[in-house]
């Protein structure tokens, strides 16, 4: 199948039903996109499908043909450049493997929401487990992220 | 074994051309010898640093980088005294060897027991100082001018009159150089690094997807492989049939190895589709009548009897007994499986010569030597890569190398790279829990309140047993059962400490802050109920208790000066305060807990934390570890129970294994005690008091005491029963 990702058409060779995820890590090598339930609880696998985040273990990758597909390593928008600065100057990750996931659902937050409040954040962000509790860093990070795109 | 240039090429820390550093001949010759002696005092700095022409240096981390921040902090302790530039700092995981070991465990490279910063604070500072001595004196025998005459500022050896010269370029040169020995390390009031918040240096690789973790590891030609496991903990596998699984699209192989079943794909996901594809027969010899319930029932009745007694006071007993007022406490905590977020993985290249592992390794010494075994293979031939681990708390340094070992098992065979992956569920449901424990206490107090006599059981499974610290253990008894009682900062009178440590097939491990998740729930859950009984402050009445402790003083002056419970101000309406203070790890950490009841489920909404770990060497680093710890119990003390129901482990992902997510998280506030000492752990320590402390509000708001965890459940049970 042809799956359009991070602007490029790829060619993959992978059964219908491979979720998203499996043929981003292991066809395409891109292992910036982590797994951490494969049921749609954590939200270490979020991509973004058109711009919005989804769940990539739970989606088959014949779903997403024809697509537009973002990964982190593909984000380059000015939503996610202000939001991976400000987790970067905050400090945010600690053993970072969530953040991935973390960061795809803040930038979604943000190219929406310029100006997200806690609730809001709270929606947004609650589906992404952080077993490190960076939940509170995140937080900060988004409304500073916000405030540099007001800024920008 | 590789030698340190290789490594650096491979990890691909140098890049292009010549690699300078401080390969100074006798201190290579010194790290490529046995092990040096037991804390032994001098370290080549090339082993620790590599400082290239264009002045980078590269600092050689000795501990996991898995959340807790060493890659930060523990290069801050090198970069202070060597006085680099802190922007050309690159942190390196360290290869396996013995230069490598950890100073208080010496036998082995570890990282645990929240020790990193503790057991590295001299050592690094001293190896930092050394190699800046040595940069010192290059430059003085280029400019022929006194070495005392010359400075050091961000990288650069600085004179009056010759001007600067640029670390890069001294590195070949301070090579030559003999190594000096006891060269002083700075006054901390000199300290331009030590105490203030550097930004973590992997944030930024940690922000962009590029943090390469083992599960991210590829190799050319790599299999992945996923193993059908015993449903029940010591069941035996009796029969298989492959002939599904083999059908699988991608799948390669099916293996027997033991009681286990490898499927080996050419994909994660084949591997795991083949893997639910293999039919397998079990002997379950009756397992099927094991339940979390059918084990705390053993527990009780162990009570009775228990065998052991790291604290012996007849006259506690005689004086708990006697006493129809005494305060009689039981409780009850489940098995609790880590999660952390990357499931277990390892990586595996074995040619039949020479073998090559990747994980995140919190013990790469018992690793490697595990996995020679296995191959049978002297160990220098295996080489273990220390990769970023996506947490741990504990899991990763596992007694017995469980998942590497699988690993190897399965790499024997293969003879090619494979990797080894875990289903969240296969971790889930894997064991190497945190057990489950039963207390009993029976307390006398005296006419103020304060205990006269302390007669506490407790009934857990050992966790040292078995493994490469079963020697830790005295007299049968395992420590990590019963730290925080037997050894409380309390005054508590006389104590009997009674232990029984039943076995099962269920394996047990370290847990972020081990024994103190219960010993710290039970203590501090029992002292708040004295002082309720007294009618005093609950931060106040445990002061007397703690005279003969300043730390604990601190912590708790602390916690009246920047607490509204401290403060004696009343809660919102509906809310309520708790507190608790717990040392472990040589840190004594309080919290102060603002909750309130959401339609029945508790709410944290509020966390004041006290913390006297010694001198903070990153404090926004100190700050985070705090507040993920708070994060961490309340996850385990709130919804944390892996449930054994009919023989299976039925708590298998995070539908049921509840965690706290962003819209639960509190705001946190932190405080340190300013001090001089050498830092104390931190990565475990704040856990232990939130779940008493929240156990404490809760009882404020209902009037009952929690006793059985998790919190969420038993709150529930109550309110069902009162109505
Ligand atoms: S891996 Fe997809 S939500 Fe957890
Ligand atoms: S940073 Fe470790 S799970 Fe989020």
């Amino acid at each position: 199948m042809e799956l359009n990702i991070n602007g490029k058409a790829v060619k993959v060779d992978a059964s219908e039903d491979t979720p998203l995820l499996w043929v981003i890590r292991d066809e395409l090598n891109m292992t910036g996109t982590k797994y951490g339930c494969g049921i749609s609880m954590c939200g270490a696998c979020t991509v973004h499908l058109n711009g919005q985040p989804i769940r990539s273990c739970v989606t088959p990758a014949s779903a997403a043909a024809g697509q537009k597909i973002t990964t982190i390593e593909g984000l380059d928008s000015h939503a996610a450049k202000a939001v991976q600065e400000a987790w970067t100057t905050l400090s945010v990750p600690q053993c970072g493997y969530c953040q991935s996931g973390q960061i795809m659902a803040a930038t979604a937050l943000l190219t929406q929401n310029k100006k997200p409040s806690d609730s809001d954040i709270d929606a947004a962000m609650s589906g992404n487990i952080c077993r490190c509790g960076t939940y509170n860093e995140i937080r900060s990070a988004i409304h500073k992220a916000a405030q540099k795109m007001v800024k920008a | 074994m590789t030698s340190r240039r290789e490594f650096l090429v491979q990890t691909g820390a140098m890049t292009g051309g010549l690699i300078i550093g401080f390969n100074l001949p006798a201190a290579k010759a010194k790290a490529a010898e046995p092990p040096p002696a037991a804390n032994a005092k001098v370290y080549p700095p090339n082993a620790f640093i590599q400082i290239d022409k264009d002045s980078k240096v590269n600092i050689v981390i000795n501990k996991c980088e898995m959340g807790q921040g060493v890659f930060t902090s523990m290069s801050q302790l090198i970069a202070e005294e060597l006085d680099c530039d802190w922007s050309r700092v690159v942190p390196v995981a360290a290869p396996v060897d013995p230069i490598y070991n950890h100073t208080m465990f010496s036998t082995i490279q570890m990282t645990g027991g929240s020790t990193a910063l503790n057991s590295s604070y001299d050592q690094y500072r001293q190896i930092g100082a050394t190699a800046r001595a040595m940069l010192i004196q290059a430059a003085s025998a280029k400019w022929q001018v006194e070495a005392s005459s010359l400075k050091t500022d961000k990288g650069f050896v600085t004179h009056p009159s010759k001007g600067r010269i640029a670390y890069g370029e001294l590195a070949e040169d301070a090579n030559k150089l003999e190594m000096p020995k006891n060269v002083p390390v700075k006054d901390a009031k000199n300290f331009k690094l030590i105490g203030k918040s550097m930004p973590r240096l992997d944030a930024h690789d940690k922000s962009y997807g590029k943090a390469v973790y083992g599960i991210d590891v590829r190799l050319p030609d790599m299999v992945r492989v996923m193993v059908v496991r015993p449903p029940m903990f010591g069941a035996t596998l009796k029969s298989f049939d492959a002939s599904e699984a083999k059908k699988t699209a991608g799948v390669l192989d099916v293996i027997r190895f033991g009681n286990k079943v490898a499927v080996v794909a050419k994909n994660s996901w084949a591997a795991r589709k083949g893997r639910d594809a293999v039919k397998a027969e079990w002997n379950t010899s009756g397992r099927e009548k094991i339940s979390s319930a059918s084990i705390i029932e053993g527990f009780k009745k162990d009570a009775a009897t228990p065998n052991l007694h790291p604290k012996a006071n007849p006259d506690a007993i005689k004086e708990t007994a006697a006493d129809a007022k005494a305060l009689v406490a039981e409780y009850e905590f489940p098995y609790l499986a880590h999660a952390s977020m990357e499931p277990l993985n390892c990586t595996v290249n074995f040619d039949g010569k020479t073998a090559e592992l990747w994980s995140g390794h919190q013990m790469p010494t018992v690793d490697r030597d595990t996995a020679a075994k296995i191959f049978g293979l002297d160990p220098s031939k295996v080489k273990v890569n220390s990769v970023y681990a996506g947490g741990s708390f504990g899991r990763r340094a596992s007694k017995d190398s469980d998942y590497v070992r699988e690993a190897c098992e399965i790499a024997k065979v293969l003879k090619k790279p494979m990797q080894l992956l875990f289903s969240r569920e296969d971790d889930m449901k894997g064991g190497y829990y945190r057990p489950m424990a039963y207390h009993h206490a029976r307390i006398s107090t005296d006419a103020k309140g304060y205990p006269t006599a302390w007669h506490h059981k407790i009934v857990s499974p050992s966790i040292m047993a078995g493994g490469a610290f079963a020697a830790m253990m005295s007299g049968g008894a395992d420590p990590t059962v019963t730290e925080g009682v037997t050894e409380s900062a309390y005054e508590l009178g006389k104590q009997q400490v009674d232990l029984q440590m039943p076995t099962n097939d269920i394996p047990t491990l370290w847990f972020r802050s081990v024994g103190h998740t219960h010993t710290g729930f039970v203590m501090e859950t029992l002292i708040d109920e004295l002082a309720h009984r007294a009618k005093a402050n609950p931060i106040d009445f445990r002061r007397p208790m703690l005279k003969k402790s300043s730390r604990h003083l601190a912590v708790l002056d602390l916690l009246k000066k920047n607490t509204p419970l401290g403060q004696g101000k009343k809660p919102k309406k509906g809310h309520a305060y708790g507190v608790a203070i717990h040392e472990s790890f040589n840190t004594v950490v309080g919290q102060v807990v603002e909750a309130s009841l959401v339609d029945g489920v508790p709410r944290v909404h509020h966390v004041w934390a006290a913390a006297h770990c010694g001198r903070v060497v990153n404090p926004e680093g100190a700050r985070t570890q705090i507040a993920g710890g708070i994060a961490f119990g309340m996850s385990m003390s709130l919804y944390g129970n892996i449930e054994i129901e009919n023989g299976e482990v039925t708590t298998t992902n995070f539908d049921k294994y509840q965690v706290v997510r962003m819209n639960e998280m509190p705001k946190i506030d932190v405080f340190f005690v300013p001090s001089e000492d050498k830092p104390t752990g931190l990565g475990e320590p704040g856990v232990p008091p939130l779940g008493a402390a929240l156990a404490n509000a809760i009882f404020s708001l209902t009037g009952k005491r929690v006793r059985k965890l998790p919190i969420a459940l038993e709150v529930a049970k109550q309110q069902q029963a009162s109505t």
